[in-house]
């Protein structure tokens, strides 16, 4: 009996929530390529990291993804599928303007990974050491709710509840921006970035 | 006193020649590759291990080549038409991209401030001028590889010192790679190479990237038929000079055993094909019947501790893949047999000298400092002209000795610091400086060459680099036919600094 009870509430609750979550979408204009859009720090509410590793492989002399978005808190796991020498380091974790200590992670042999948590929102520039061309990027950010920009620069960041939010839009070598957004159901936002 | 103003004009050309060595970076691998110089290059033209590896592998990354290339090559033949062969042409491939880079430079010159005692004071001759801007080379060069371990390379220089006539072909060759297979030897232990090229020495001239070439490299042999004691050679051949042949080689030039032996033209002229040699095919490079020999053998010792590490192309830093720890060891051979002709009483009378030139190198690799030398004796049997001008007797043999030490520290990886020690003695040099036959400016009178090198180098970009560098050297002095100081002393200090880019 006890448990038809929670069951019922728990059901209750969930239609309630996803009732008032709705999304944020727009298009990011004035940049070619992916960019990265999240809601910003939200005062007084943290999140899970989630338990699975995201794989970042070094191949071809390529960082595949290039771009990668994970929640603060993720483990990274750095993959050499390369038969040649890689490294992974980035100089500095930048958080808007303020530059945080970076990291080198060494190097290992191919096939092998190494993991790494990033346990600070921020953004990582991969590179590697031995090939100055190579570059891949870790966007770390403090909530679940972000998105990647398709070819054509839309987005669409599901299951945002509604309220008042920052909302950021990062691109690679671009300046970053930020803006209020108040999400009430689906709510469009759209960016204009400059290098 | 023989110093004619186009004595003085050779000089400074020869000295700018010297100035301008020959080296090739490869902008068209980054352009198949999609990567930076950097991959293969300390400070280009110096290669890291991996370049030498990707070199020992015929061009190619050593491991899954084709996972690299950003720019995939064009099949001539379906790989799977080697079943059909012999009734298909065996299937190869080409670059998808022509493989082609080119490379400037230009160079500022400063010399020293008695360098015109080098004339004698009564002398009209063109001054040497206390600056200079020199325009360097402009060379474009092409390599790869046809599929099969087949590896191709051909370098041009369109001018030099802003002469076209002073440009022709540097190295152009095949090179069958890893033939041993054939005769199941051990992987990379037989390779081929056909065409024209620098022999396998221990230290590239053709490739250095110094400023200045090594003094040993550029030195011939001679030798006047005058003075106390005469010298009968004329014998052009430096190690400088590409020769055209064959070479068997094998091992790594990253680990381990590496050898080389080839065979290729005398030429004791130094000219290239005489007009009255040209054929409608081609014309003939070599002016004797022999053909000079050359042999080498290096191994280097990786001293890593772990063995895996050791054994890897590059060694596993804490921070990063970075070059072996290494000690290589080296030693080598020449032997060829240079020919003079000449009208005596009862007819032409053919001198053919045996010579040689033996020495041994070394090269020391600890993190960013790099160590190396080496040590050359150069010998040419010397046959005088007899008394009654009918055949020859043997005189002194003409001989010197000479090498260099250089260090090389990376500050940075875009900022090398060097420091060098270049020496040359030779008996000829001596003769023609007693007798006053000598026209060169850096040493007109010395049997003893010495120069301290310090220099500095950096890269701008991976492809833009500039350097500097002063060439100290001691004092010097001009001596007429008696032996008597014919000129007062005098420095040919030297500072270059140059800018060259490849792309």
């Amino acid at each position: 009996m006890n448990r038809s009870i929670v069951l019922v509430l728990m059901t209750v609750l969930t239609f309630t929530l996803a009732a008032s979550a709705g999304s944020i979408s727009g298009k990011v204009s004035g940049v070619s390529g992916e960019s990265v859009v999240y809601v910003d720090t939200i005062q007084g509410k943290t999140f899970p990291a989630p338990a699975e590793h995201l794989l970042i492989d070094q191949k071809g002399l390529l960082f595949q993804p290039h771009i990668n978005v994970v929640l603060v808190g993720t483990t990274v796991d750095f993959l050499n599928s390369d038969k040649v020498a890689h490294n992974v380091f980035w100089p500095s974790l930048m958080q808007g303007t303020k530059k945080l200590p970076g990291k080198n992670l060494g190097t290992w042999p191919t096939g092998e990974k190494r993991p790494y948590k990033f346990d600070q929102p921020g953004v990582a520039a991969l590179l590697c050491n031995v090939h100055p061309e190579m570059a891949g990027y870790v966007v770390v950010v403090p909530t679940p709710y972000f998105a990647t920009t398709d070819k054509s620069g839309s987005y669409k960041i599901e299951n945002v509840p509604d309220g008042q939010y920052n909302v950021v839009a990062w691109h690679e070598g671009a300046k970053t921006q930020s803006k209020p957004v108040a999400v009430a159901g689906d709510t469009k936002a759209d960016f204009t970035l400059s290098k | 006193m023989r110093l004619t103003h186009w004595a003085v004009g050779f000089c400074v050309v020869a000295m700018v020649m010297a100035a301008v060595p020959y080296g090739h970076a490869i902008p068209a691998f980054s352009r198949q590759y999609g990567t930076s110089c950097s991959t293969c290059h300390v400070d280009f033209p110096k290669l890291n291990d991996f370049g030498k590896a990707f070199k020992d592998a015929g061009f190619k990354f050593p491991k899954d080549d084709e996972t690299f290339l950003k720019v995939p090559p064009v099949m001539l033949g379906a790989p799977a038409q080697r079943e059909m062969w012999p009734h298909t042409i065996f299937p190869g491939s080409i670059p998808g991209l022509p493989a082609i880079g080119l490379r400037f430079n230009t160079f500022f010159q400063v010399y020293g401030r008695n360098r015109n005692n080098f004339r004698p004071p009564d002398s009209t001759d063109p001054t040497i001028p206390r600056t200079d801007f020199q325009p360097g080379l402009f060379s474009i060069f092409t390599a790869g590889n046809f599929g099969s371990g087949i590896a191709f390379w051909a370098d041009e220089d369109f001018s030099v010192g802003g002469s076209q006539a002073d440009g022709g072909l540097g190295d152009g060759y095949l090179k069958f790679h890893n033939i041993g297979r054939l005769l199941k030897l051990p992987n990379d232990s037989l390779n081929l190479r056909i065409g024209q090229f620098e022999i396998d020495l221990p230290f590239s001239p053709a490739r250095s990237w110094n400023l200045s070439g090594w003094d040993i490299y550029d030195e011939a042999n001679f030798g006047a038929l005058n003075g106390a004691n005469p010298q009968n050679v004329n014998n052009s051949f430096a190690f400088s000079s590409p020769g055209q042949g064959l070479e068997i080689s094998g091992g790594h030039q990253y680990k381990g055993y590496h050898y080389s032996l080839a065979v290729i033209n005398q030429n004791t002229s130094g000219n290239t094909a005489a007009a009255d040699n040209i054929s409608p095919a081609v014309g003939l490079f070599s002016d004797s019947n022999f053909k000079d020999l050359y042999g080498r053998f290096q191994y280097r010792f990786n001293l890593e501790r772990d063995p895996a590490s050791r054994n890897e192309i590059q060694a596993a830093g804490a921070t990063g893949p970075r070059d072996h720890t290494y000690l290589q060891l080296g030693t080598f051979y020449f032997y060829g047999r240079s020919v003079q002709r000449a009208t005596g009483d009862t007819g032409v009378l053919v001198a053919r000298e045996p010579f040689y030139r033996t020495g041994g190198d070394f090269s020391f690799n600890y993190h960013s400092l790099n160590l190396f030398g080496l040590y050359m004796y150069g010998h040419d049997k010397n046959l005088l002209p007899n008394a009654e001008n009918t055949g020859f007797v043997s005189g002194v043999p003409a001989h010197f000795n000479g090498g260099f030490l250089e260090a090389d520290y990376l500050f940075y990886p875009w900022l090398m610091g060097i420091m060098r020690y270049d020496r040359v003695q030779s008996t000829a040099d001596f003769i023609n400086g007693q007798s006053g036959e000598s026209t060169n400016y850096f040493s007109p009178a010395g049997s003893t060459r010495n120069r301290i090198t310090p220099g500095i180098q950096f890269l701008i970009h991976a492809n833009i680099k500039a350097s500097f560098e002063y060439q100290f050297r001691p004092p010097q002095r001009v001596f007429d036919s008696e032996g008597n100081p014919a000129s007062s002393p005098f420095r040919t200090n030297q500072a270059v600094a140059g800018l060259e880019w490849v792309y």
